[in-house]
C-alpha cells in the first residue's frame, strides 16, 4: 500500500517537474513550483528512509525542518486522499472500525488510511489543541497505532505575556522531546538560520498577499488555494522562500502588465476555513456564469510579526496563538471583517465543514459579524473530504443564489 | 410579446406564460416523473396550448428549478430561491418573508424593500419537512395528499415525533397507527414537525419574524395543515397566492421579460 502513495507522489513530481522544464516562464509557474514542492514532501513522508513527525496544523515546522524532520499535519493526507478521488475507500475503513460518519472526514480519512497501512509510521507525533480537538483525538489514535509518543502543544488562546510564556516553554520542550525520540540535535546555528528563512519567507508573503488585493483580482480563485495553511510546512526552508518569491514575482509581472484573473470581475469573494479538497467545478462556474472571483482565503494572510532568530521562542508562540483558527472567535472576527474590507469583498463563503465543530461553534458569530458591515456570508453546509456526502445540486444552488443575490445589491465599498 | 418560465422540480414541471406587460396568460403543472426531458417538453406544449400561442411566439424562456441546466434554448437559468423571490413580489408585494416548500428542499428568504432577495436560508442533506416528507406521511396514513391536508382538525393534542429522518418518521407513523393512536394527532404531530423545523430557518434569517408579512410558495402551500401549524409556529399569518406552485415558473417568466429588454 506504501508503493501506492510513493507511486502516486513520484508521478506528479515527474509530471510538474517535466512542465516546468518544458515551459519555465508560461503563467502559472509559481502555482507548479508550490505543487511541486508539496508533492516532494508527500514523496518524503512515504519515502521510508526519511523521519517524519505526524503534527496538528498550528506546529511550528520550521523547528523539525531545522532538526531535518520531514513533518505534516494529518490533515494534509486526508486533503490529499479527497484530492486523488481514493478517500471514500480510507472513509469506509475508519467507519468499519466504528469512527462515527459525522466526524471530522479529513480525520476519518487519516484513520482509514493508518488502518489499512498506508499512513507512513512516524517517529514522533506533535499534535496542538488548536485549531480543533478532534486532531488532537486523531494524532492520539495515531499515536497508540503506532507505539510512538505524542507531544501535545497546548495552545492557550490569549497572547498575555503568561500565556505567551507558557507556550514558549512547552515549544522548547516539544523540540527537547523530538530531538531525543529522533535522535537528533538541535544545532543552534540551523534553528537561526531556519528562523531567519522563516522570516524570509514571512516578508514575501507580505508582499504576494498585498499584491493579490488588487481590484481587479489579478490572482484567479485558484492560484493562492490553501497556500496560507500549507506553505507553513516548508517554513525554515528555502523551499519556502522559493515559492513565496515565485509567487512574489508572478504577480509583480500580472499588477505590471495589468493581467487579471477575469475578463470582467462582477464579484469578489472570501473564503472561511479550507477549500473543499477534492475535484469540484465551484471556481470555474462562479467565474464563467457570475463573474466572480475568490479574491482571499480567511488564512492567506500574515498575522505574526518576524520571529527572533537568537531567542525564537515566544515569537513562535505569538505567531502560533494569533493563527485566525487558533485564536478566540472575537479575533477571528476582527481579522475577517478587516481583510473584507482590505480586499474589497462583497460576499463571504463559509463551507461549514461537516463534523468541524470549530466551524460550527463560530458559524452565527461569523456571520453576524460580517453582516453589521454589509458583508453577507453563505452558510455552505458540505463536506470539504467526503466525496460520498457531496450534492453537486444543491451546492449549485446555493452558491448560484447567493451570487445572484450578490449581483443584485451594491458593493458594500461603493 | 411572449416570455416563458419553466420551473423543473423533483415532483412536477410547472410553466408560465406572460405577455409583455407581465400578465400571466396561462400556465401548466405536470408530473415530472423519471424523465424529466419528456415532462419538459409536454409542459412547455400545454403552457402554448392554454395560451393559444404557437412555440415561435416566445420571445424567451428562462428556466428554473434542480433541472434549470437541461433547458434548450433558454435565455438562462436561474435559481429557485431568485425566481420565487421575483414571482411573489409580482403577486404579493408586501411580502417580506417567503416560505417555499418544494418537493424536495424548502427555502425561507428574506426579502428586501425593493423585493430583491436580502439572504435565504435552505434545507441542507435531508428531504424531511419537504414536500417529499408529506407525501412519504400520506403513503402511511393510507390517504392521498388532499385528505392529509385537512387530517388534524379535530385533533386535540397532537404528538410529538421522535423522528424528522422521513424514513424513520414513516415507520413512526405506522407504530402509531398499529398503537391505535387517532390519525388526526398524528397528522398534527406531523405538521408540527415540519412547522419546528421551518420556524429554525426563519429565525436564522429572521430573528425577528414579528411584523414581516409573511407569504408562502410552493405545492406545500396546498395543506392547510401545514400552513396552520407554521402560523401558530411564527405567530404570523401566512398568505398564499392562489397558485403557490407556480411562483418560480412566474419569476422565472418575468426574469425572461427582463433579461430580454436589457438585451434588446
Amino acid at each position: 500500500m506504501m508503493n501506492t502513495m510513493r507511486e502516486y507522489f513520484a508521478g506528479i513530481v515527474n509530471s510538474l517537474e517535466h512542465k516546468l522544464e518544458v515551459d519555465p516562464v508560461q503563467t502559472r509557474t509559481a502555482r507548479r513550483k508550490y505543487a511541486l514542492e508539496t508533492a516532494r514532501l508527500g514523496q518524503r513522508l512515504y519515502s521510508g528512509t526519511e523521519r517524519v513527525a505526524w503534527c496538528g496544523v498550528a506546529a511550528p515546522f520550521d523547528l523539525l525542518n531545522a532538526l531535518d524532520i520531514s513533518s505534516c499535519f494529518v490533515e494534509f493526507v486526508g486533503a490529499n486522499l479527497a484530492g486523488s478521488g481514493m478517500v471514500s475507500t480510507f472513509l469506509d475503513r475508519a467507519e468499519s472500525q466504528g469512527w462515527a460518519p459525522d466526524s471530522c472526514a479529513y480525520h476519518r480519512a487519516v484513520m482509514g488510511a493508518a488502518l489499512r497501512g498506508m499512513m507512513p509510521e512516524p517517529d514522533v507525533l506533535v499534535a496542538t489543541s488548536a485549531p480543533c480537538s478532534a486532531g488532537v483525538a486523531t494524532l492520539e489514535n495515531l499515536a497508540r497505532h503506532f507505539g510512538k509518543d505524542l507531544f501535545v502543544l497546548h495552545v492557550p488562546q490569549t497572547d498575555s505575556p503568561e500565556a505567551v510564556a507558557l507556550l514558549a516553554q512547552q515549544i522548547k520542550e516539544m523540540i527537547r522531546f523530538v530531538a531525543q525520540r529522533t535522535g537528533t540535535t538541535v544545532e543552534p546555528a540551523r534553528l537561526r538560520e531556519a528562523m531567519l528563512l522563516s522570516n524570509q519567507a514571512r516578508e514575501l508573503l507580505v508582499q504576494v498577499y498585498h499584491l493579490a488585493n488588487r481590484v481587479p483580482s489579478p490572482v484567479s480563485s485558484n492560484d493562492l488555494r490553501d497556500l496560507g495553511i500549507v506553505l507553513p510546512l516548508f517554513f525554515g526552508t528555502q523551499a519556502a522562500v522559493d515559492i513565496a518569491r515565485g509567487y512574489r514575482d508572478e504577480l509583480l509581472r500580472r499588477v505590471d502588465t495589468g493581467e487579471r484573473a477575469l475578463p470582467r470581475e462582477r464579484i469578489r469573494l472570501m473564503w472561511i476555513q479550507n477549500r473543499i479538497q477534492f475535484r469540484t467545478s465551484i471556481e470555474r462556474t462562479i467565474a464563467h456564469e457570475f463573474g466572480a472571483v475568490i479574491v482571499i482565503d480567511e488564512l492567506n494572510d500574515v498575522t505574526w510579526e518576524p520571529v527572533d532568530p537568537d531567542d525564537p521562542w515566544e515569537g513562535l508562540a505569538r505567531r502560533m496563538s494569533g493563527m485566525p483558527l487558533c485564536a478566540p472567535a472575537e479575533q477571528r472576527i476582527r481579522h475577517l471583517r478587516n481583510l473584507a474590507r482590505s480586499h474589497r469583498v462583497d460576499g463571504v463563503i463559509h463551507p461549514c465543514h461537516w463534523g468541524c465543530r470549530q466551524s460550527l461553534g463560530a458559524r452565527g458569530l461569523i456571520q453576524q459579524g460580517l453582516g453589521e458591515i454589509g458583508v453577507p456570508m453563505l452558510d455552505l453546509a458540505v463536506d470539504c473530504i467526503d466525496t460520498r456526502a457531496f450534492s453537486a445540486g444543491q451546492v449549485r444552488t446555493r452558491m448560484g443564489a447567493f451570487l445572484e443575490m450578490l449581483a443584485q445589491r451594491p458593493s458594500p465599498w461603493s | 410579446m411572449y416570455y416563458l418560465g419553466l420551473d423543473i422540480g423533483s415532483l412536477s414541471c410547472d410553466a408560465v406564460i406572460i405577455d409583455g406587460e407581465g400578465t400571466i396568460l396561462a400556465w401548466a403543472v405536470v408530473p415530472t416523473g423519471a424523465r424529466n426531458r419528456r415532462s419538459l417538453a409536454r409542459v412547455r406544449a400545454q403552457a402554448l396550448e392554454n395560451a393559444g400561442l404557437p412555440a415561435d411566439s416566445v420571445e424567451a424562456t428562462v428556466s428554473t428549478g434542480y433541472g434549470r441546466d437541461r433547458v434548450d434554448g433558454r435565455l438562462a437559468a436561474v435559481t429557485e430561491i431568485t425566481c420565487h423571490a421575483r414571482g411573489i413580489r409580482a403577486l404579493l408585494p408586501q411580502t417580506r418573508l417567503l416560505i417555499d416548500i418544494g418537493g424536495q428542499d424548502s427555502k425561507v428568504i428574506r426579502l428586501g424593500p425593493d423585493g430583491r432577495v436580502a439572504e435565504f436560508a435552505m434545507n441542507d442533506k435531508c428531504a424531511a419537512g419537504t414536500g417529499r416528507f408529506l407525501e412519504a406521511m400520506s403513503r402511511a396514513l393510507e390517504v392521498d395528499l388532499e385528505t392529509l391536508s385537512d387530517l388534524d382538525m379535530g385533533a386535540r393534542s397532537g404528538l410529538t415525533l421522535s423522528s424528522m429522518c422521513t424514513v424513520f418518521a414513516e415507520s413512526e407513523v405506522i407504530s402509531l397507527l398499529a398503537e391505535g393512536v387517532e390519525i388526526s394527532e398524528i397528522a398534527l404531530g406531523l405538521n408540527r414537525a415540519v412547522a419546528q423545523r421551518l420556524r429554525a430557518m426563519v429565525r436564522r434569517v429572521a430573528p425577528d419574524v414579528a411584523g414581516l408579512p409573511v407569504s408562502m410558495s410552493g405545492g406545500v402551500a396546498y395543506n392547510g395543515g401545514v400552513v396552520r401549524a407554521l402560523e401558530a409556529a411564527l405567530g404570523s399569518a401566512i398568505s398564499i397566492p392562489e397558485k403557490p406552485d407556480i411562483v418560480g415558473a412566474l419569476g422565472a417568466a418575468l426574469i425572461a421579460r427582463e433579461r430580454s429588454r436589457q438585451v434588446r
